[in-house]
C-alpha cells in the first residue's frame, strides 16, 4: 500500500511540469513513507513507543522542509515570473 | 483483510492518482487533502490514534492551507493554472519508472510475508500519555532538536520569501 502510494509520488514528481504539483508529489512520498513505518510498527513492535515518537518527528520534519520548498518556490518566481520545471535552467543569479 | 481496509486504500489511492495527474492546480491541492484524510484514517485503522490526529492537524491545517497560499502567489497573470503539460516522452518515463518503482516494491512485500501478530485481548502501551512522557523522558534531545529545527524552518522560509521587499528599499 505505502510502496503503491510512494511510486505515485515518484511518478508524479518526475512528470509534471509545475514545481508546486513537483513539491506535492514529494509530501505524497512523505507520507507513504511514514506510512510503511506506522504499518510496520502495527504489526511488529505494537508495545513499543519509538516507531511512534519517529513518525511524529518526522511528520514535523516533512512539514518544515515543504514551507522552506514554497518559499523557495516562490523566491524562484519572482526572478522566472514562471513556475515551470523546465525554465529553470541556470543555476547562476 | 478488512473491508475498511480496501475502501480507505481506495480512497487514499485515488487522491494522490489525482493529485499528480489533474490539470487545474486547486484541484490537485484539494485531492491532496483527499489523499491526507486517507492517510490519517489509514493511521486510526492502524490503532496509532495520535498520529493520525497529529497528520490531519498539521497536514490538512497547515501545509494543505500552505500550498494554496504559494499557489496564490505565484499565479500567472493570464491564466488560472499553471504551465500546460506536454504529454510527451517525459510522461511515459515518469510513469514507467513510477511503474517499475511500484512492481518492486510489491515483489518485496509479496517475499516477505508478515503475518499478524495482534492477540485479540492485546492492548497498545502506547497511549498518548506515553508519547508526552516519552517526548519529556527518553526523547527529550530529538524533542529540542525539532524546536530548533521548526524555528530555524520558519525563520528560512521568511527570509526567503521575503527577499524582494528587502531589495526594493
Amino acid at each position: 500500500m505505502a510502496g503503491i502510494l510512494f511510486s505515485i509520488g515518484l511518478g508524479g514528481a518526475l512528470t509534471r511540469k509545475n514545481a508546486i504539483i513537483v513539491l506535492l508529489a514529494i509530501e505524497i512520498m512523505f507520507n507513504a513513507g511514514i506510512l510503511n513505518l506506522i504499518a510496520f510498527w502495527h504489526y511488529r513492535h505494537f508495545t513499543s513507543l519509538t516507531a511512534q515518537m519517529f513518525a511524529i518527528f518526522a511528520i514535523s520534519i516533512a512539514a518544515a522542509e515543504s514551507a522552506i520548498g514554497l518559499a523557495l518556490v516562490i523566491a524562484i518566481y519572482r526572478h522566472y515570473r514562471s513556475v515551470d520545471v523546465d525554465e529553470m535552467k541556470s543555476l547562476k543569479g | 483483510m478488512d473491508i475498511a481496509f480496501w475502501i480507505i486504500s481506495g480512497i487514499t489511492i485515488l487522491g494522490a492518482l489525482l493529485a499528480v495527474t489533474l490539470r487545474n492546480l486547486v484541484h490537485c491541492v484539494l485531492s491532496l487533502i483527499l489523499f491526507f484524510l486517507g492517510i490519517a484514517a489509514h493511521y486510526f485503522l492502524l490503532r496509532a490514534d495520535f498520529i493520525g490526529a497529529i497528520q490531519i492537524l498539521i497536514y490538512v491545517g497547515a501545509v494543505a492551507v500552505l500550498i494554496l497560499f504559494a499557489i496564490m502567489l505565484t499565479r500567472n497573470v493570464t491564466g488560472t493554472e499553471g504551465p500546460r503539460e506536454v504529454l510527451g516522452v517525459k510522461w511515459w518515463a515518469g510513469s514507467a519508472i513510477a511503474g517499475a518503482m511500484a512492481a518492486m516494491l510489491c515483489w518485496a512485500v509479496q517475499n516477505d510475508k508478515i503475518s499478524r501478530t495482534l492477540s485479540a485481548g492485546e492492548k497498545a502501551t502506547t497511549s498518548i500519555a506515553a508519547i508526552g512522557k516519552g517526548f519529556v523522558a527518553e526523547w527529550i534531545v530529538p524533542f529540542e532538536i525539532m524546536a530548533v529545527l521548526l524555528t530555524a524552518a520558519l525563520i528560512g522560509a521568511v527570509v526567503i520569501a521575503l527577499e524582494e521587499v528587502l531589495k526594493r528599499r
